[in-house]
């Protein structure tokens, strides 16, 4: 018995959870959702996920060697932010985006400003919006597979209604990590093991939720509210990246605060923003709210709350004013709200400009397909037998095609002498053709200008050209036919462009929809 | 079931199945006794034995010196051998009366003799227990006469026997509880003679069945008397845990559980109440643990006071491996002790042998804080650790103490245990109150 005894200040004992273990479970939690995304995209995400994490956890290595700074790799944080990189990143990206994402995040979002605990933003997504705006075209093609498309969030800014459950399980275009039921599991994981707290996350949500139901601009249905949830990573972000705890507030009535920041800023981003980054753009920015927060939210001892009992008399009567909402968190709650209004009121004065600017644009393909019509009208009849249409798929031997708008083209003194159709077809090869089709009331096709064509550059594409859209100048046909071999000169049928007869159908499709619903309806 | 509890606080490994079981079995001393004059908060006592006297089991060797002060008796017959300096566990030399036990156990007169405590005024009781210098026997050695003597006699409300025992390994309470139940409730009574518009409670955690049901027995048709089982979460033994669970009310660090209307002692204590007034024993004896995963042997033991500690650790079989660290206390709130060669307190309730010091551990591990907030959700005060480190990193003593509160740390150490980041958080708030009190006392 005569070791030398250690003497310290007490505790002398410690939990067994380390900041490593912290950071594990971190990944633990988003173990399914990568699973989900590596069966999903393939071995292209399992390569992007590699090359995040192992560039975030060198960078760290290297940085803490040049500035002879202690290693600190073994804590594991490195490894977080490389894997929830990765899981924001579109499947098809090449390796060198989440190579420069991970050593940005790492580098630059953290150890220059200190290290860990000291980054002022969560470090994967201010690298993701570093990627966002310095390789924007690459960041947003959602491509799998090399067949692209459009992820549900651009399809529910389109109109389209999307499938929740695919959005659930993932199988949809977007980011690596888009299993929005992965990742709801992995964060009640992490709640449960008490990595996070429950405030951030359900702050986020509630408040999200509730501003798209009241700002939407769809009310409060539930598919599209669900929708707006599981889209554009607000799951991800509110379980995962707006509770890095370095970056949000220490207290439980400070992370509500935060939260909600982070649901409002969101919402409002994407009501009247980009839609698809929102989320991101918005937890950053409420990062920076966080220090702000912690300096003005502070709980008082339980025994100096209003309310708490601190005598033994009866009538309690405590001396603690109850607390109130400190001014500066006022003044930000009103900055917020002005720095909205304006955005917003921006946002209104130039979508007049917008509005006036594609109906000059219409009036111009109208003069082109009509040019003995002076000025153009609406007609009452071919209104509302276009309202009737309900926006539904037109027909049935035209495939997916849409009537928009049928507008009267008047001669000078008023008689009409036509009318100008402007058809979709969501047939074509990259997406929706949209067309203006004139038609003299003898039923004679004046000519058709394109309004809206996506399609393949020098393929497609050509559909705009004398060559093939001057087919359709001065025919007279109730429908016209394709002729894929080409060469024709049957007065019904028009020649495809070589190489692209899906386009050339689509724009034969729109075209003999118009003429059958100006046909249909003309009196 | 789990039982009422306060706000935060943590769940360490218990640790208690080791000596749990463990008879309290009465341990004779071997060697000299040592008797340091300052075993309590307040002023130390004045020795009033010289080198060469002979003393008698309950003879007061050193006697109180003013209010807030208790008397030293005398724990065995035979010799003083000397009046010098001697380390203690705080690891301090404290002025100590050195006794050579002669094995006779002679006792002075009238040492056990019955008492009908009802027939006593409430003053005569007082007196009594100053006398048997009795102090706090959960570690804080705050003079029990003292607490029975509050300004507002007349509002208290609560008398709190604290069975709690949070601290990790100790078990000697929960002992003590399974056999002398009747002697800590007789104690109770005692007091609540003094106190007759107040209810005694009992609060034991929920994972010392044996002792709850001893202690029920123990109540069992008496009406003034209530027992709470309490959720087992470390700090529930603390004075300010158990006023909130048994009151409700929130204390603060400038009020004393009697402005709450709560009188609270550990049943150690009380039992020791109950002796010095009924049997006319003063505090001679107390009941202490040794424990640790370093023990052979985890005991329970029914000590002298004064018996030097070594013999306490080879009593218990000694070490079975080499302990790092060995404490005066649980591995929560002990004193790390330099050496084992100190004598046993009146406050010292365990000796907890540790083979690996986590203290050393977490200085391995040390990373910088991640700012999770662990430590915020642990503290049973409502107070926020994160902010007050960080306050302290900055020395923004003014801070600390007026925006975030520091001066109510209890200094429990939930904070520090939980940190996954290994920060040593108590320390530093520890070291900023004494800075601050001490800036307070010079102006």
């Amino acid at each position: 018995m005569s070791n030398v005894l250690n003497v310290s200040p007490s505790p002398h004992v410690r939990s067994k959870l380390s900041t490593g273990q912290v950071m594990y479970d971190v990944v633990l939690a988003l173990i399914p959702a990568t699973v989900v995304g590596i069966y999903h995209f393939g071995l292209h995400a399992a390569l992007i996920i590699l090359t995040s994490i192992v560039s975030a956890v060198l960078s760290e290595f290297v940085f803490d060697y040049i500035a002879k700074k202690e290693n600190t790799i073994k804590d594991g944080s490195a490894v977080v932010t490389g894997l929830l990189l990765a899981l924001c990143l579109p499947a098809g990206v090449p390796l060198y985006i989440p190579f420069i994402g991970a050593v940005f995040a790492i580098i630059i979002v953290k150890s220059l400003f200190g290290g860990l605990g000291k980054n002022v933003m969560n470090p994967a997504l201010a690298a993701r919006c570093f990627l966002l705006i310095s390789f924007g075209t690459t960041m947003t093609s959602y491509a799998v597979n090399g067949i692209s498309g459009a992820t549900p969030l651009a399809d529910m800014a389109g109109g389209t209604a999307v499938s929740v459950v695919k959005m659930a399980f993932g199988f949809t275009n977007g980011v690596i990590g888009c299993s929005t039921l992965a990742l709801f599991i992995g964060g009640m994981y992490l709640w449960v093991v008490g990595g996070i707290t429950i405030e951030i996350p359900a702050a986020t949500i509630l408040s999200f939720v509730a501003f798209m139901g009241i700002f939407g601009g769809k009310g409060f249905s539930l598919n599209y509210l669900m929708g707006q949830l599981f889209a554009g990573g607000v799951i991800m972000a509110a379980f995962f990246m707006a509770t890095d705890p370095v970056s949000s507030p220490v207290t439980s009535k400070g992370q509500v605060i935060y939260g909600v920041i982070v649901g409002v800023l969101a919402g409002l981003f994407r009501v009247l923003g980009s839609s698809a980054d929102s989320v991101s753009y918005a937890v950053i920015m409420s990062n920076l709210f966080t220090p702000m927060i912690d300096e003005f939210i502070i709980p008082k001892p339980y025994a100096f709350r209003s309310g708490a009992q601190t005598d033994n008399t009866i009538n309690v009567k405590n001396d603690e004013k109850s607390s109130i909402i400190p001014v500066p968190v006022i003044v930000l709650g009103a900055i917020a709200i002005i720095a909205g209004l304006l955005l917003s009121s921006v946002y209104e004065t130039t979508k007049e400009t917008i509005e006036q600017q594609n109906i000059a644009k219409n009036m111009e393909s109208y003069k082109a397909v009509m040019p003995d019509a002076e000025t153009f009208e609406n007609d009452e009849t071919m209104t509302a037998a276009v309202d009737a249409l309900n926006g539904e798929v037109y027909g049935t031997d035209f495939g997916n095609v849409l009537i928009n708008s049928v507008v009267a083209g008047k001669d000078s003194s008023g008689n009409t002498v036509g009318y100008v159709v402007s058809v979709s077809s969501k047939d074509g090869f990259d997406g929706q053709i949209t067309l203006s089709a004139g038609i003299s009331l003898d039923g004679t096709l004046n000519g058709i200008a394109f309004t809206e064509l996506n399609e393949t550059a020098g393929m497609g594409m050509r559909a705009d050209e004398d060559e093939f859209k001057g087919q359709f100048v001065g025919r007279t046909a109730s429908k016209f036919t394709l002729n894929k071999a080409g060469g024709s000169t049957a007065d019904d049928e028009i020649n495809s462009i070589s190489g692209a007869s899906i386009t050339s159908g689509a724009v034969v499709n729109a075209v003999n929809a118009a003429l059958d619903f100006v046909a249909a309806n003309a009196q | 079931m789990s039982g009422k509890t306060f706000r935060g606080g943590i769940h360490p490994d218990e640790h208690k199945e080791l000596a749990r079981n463990a008879a309290l079995t009465v341990y004779e001393p071997q060697g000299d006794l040592v008797f340091p004059v300052s075993q309590h908060i307040g002023k130390p006592a004045k020795p009033i034995v010289k080198k060469g006297d002979a003393v008698l089991v309950g003879q007061t060797i050193a006697e109180a010196d003013g209010f807030v002060s208790a008397p030293i008796i005398c724990s065995v017959s035979g010799k003083v051998k000397a009046v010098e300096k001697r380390l203690t566990a705080g690891g301090k030399s404290v002025e100590s009366i050195v006794v050579e036990n002669d094995g006779k156990y002679e006792t002075v007169e009238g040492f056990g003799k019955e008492t009908d405590y009802t027939k006593l005024t409430k003053d005569e009781i007082i007196e009594k227990v100053r006398n048997a210098g009795i102090v706090g026997m959960g570690g804080a050695g705050f003079p029990t006469s003292v607490k029975l003597n509050p300004k507002n006699h007349d509002e208290i409300r609560h008398i709190i026997a604290n069975g709690s025992e949070c601290e990790p390994y100790i078990c000697c309470d929960d002992q003590l509880m399974r056999t002398h139940a009747e002697d800590i409730v007789a104690g109770m009574k005692v007091v609540l003679s003094m106190f007759p518009q107040a209810e005694g409670v009992v609060v034991i955690e929920d994972n010392k069945p044996e002792a709850i049901d001893a202690m029920r027995k123990a109540i069992a048709g008496d009406d003034r008397f209530r027992l709470i089982q309490a959720e087992t979460k470390y700090p529930q033994g603390g004075e300010r845990s158990i006023i909130k669970v048994v009151s409700g009310i929130d204390i603060k660090s400038t009020m004393l559980p009697a402005d709450a209307g709560c009188i609270v002692d550990n049943v150690g204590t009380f039992n020791a109440i109950y002796n010095a007034v009924c049997k006319n024993i003063p505090l001679v004896q107390r009941a202490v643990t040794v424990s640790g995963d370093a023990i052979a042997n985890p005991s329970n033991f029914m000590v002298r006071i004064g018996t030097i500690q070594q013999e306490l650790l080879e009593a218990a079989g000694g070490y079975k491996s080499e302990p790092q660290k060995v404490l005066s206390g649980g591995p929560m709130m002990g004193i790390a002790m330099s050496s084992v060669e100190v004598p046993l307190q009146k406050g010292n309730n365990a000796i907890t042998a540790l083979v690996e010091d986590g203290a050393v551990l977490a200085i391995e591990q040390m990373t910088a804080c991640i700012r999770c907030g662990r430590c915020n959700r642990s503290c049973p005060m409502g107070l926020v650790p994160q902010l007050m480190q960080e306050s302290l990193n900055r020395k923004d003593y003014d801070a600390f103490e007026n925006k975030y509160y520091g001066l109510e740390c209890i200094q429990c150490g939930s904070c520090t245990y939980v940190c996954p980041a290994k920060r040593p958080l108590m320390q530093l708030f520890k070291q900023a109150k004494s800075e601050i009190l001490s800036r307070r006392a010079k102006k």
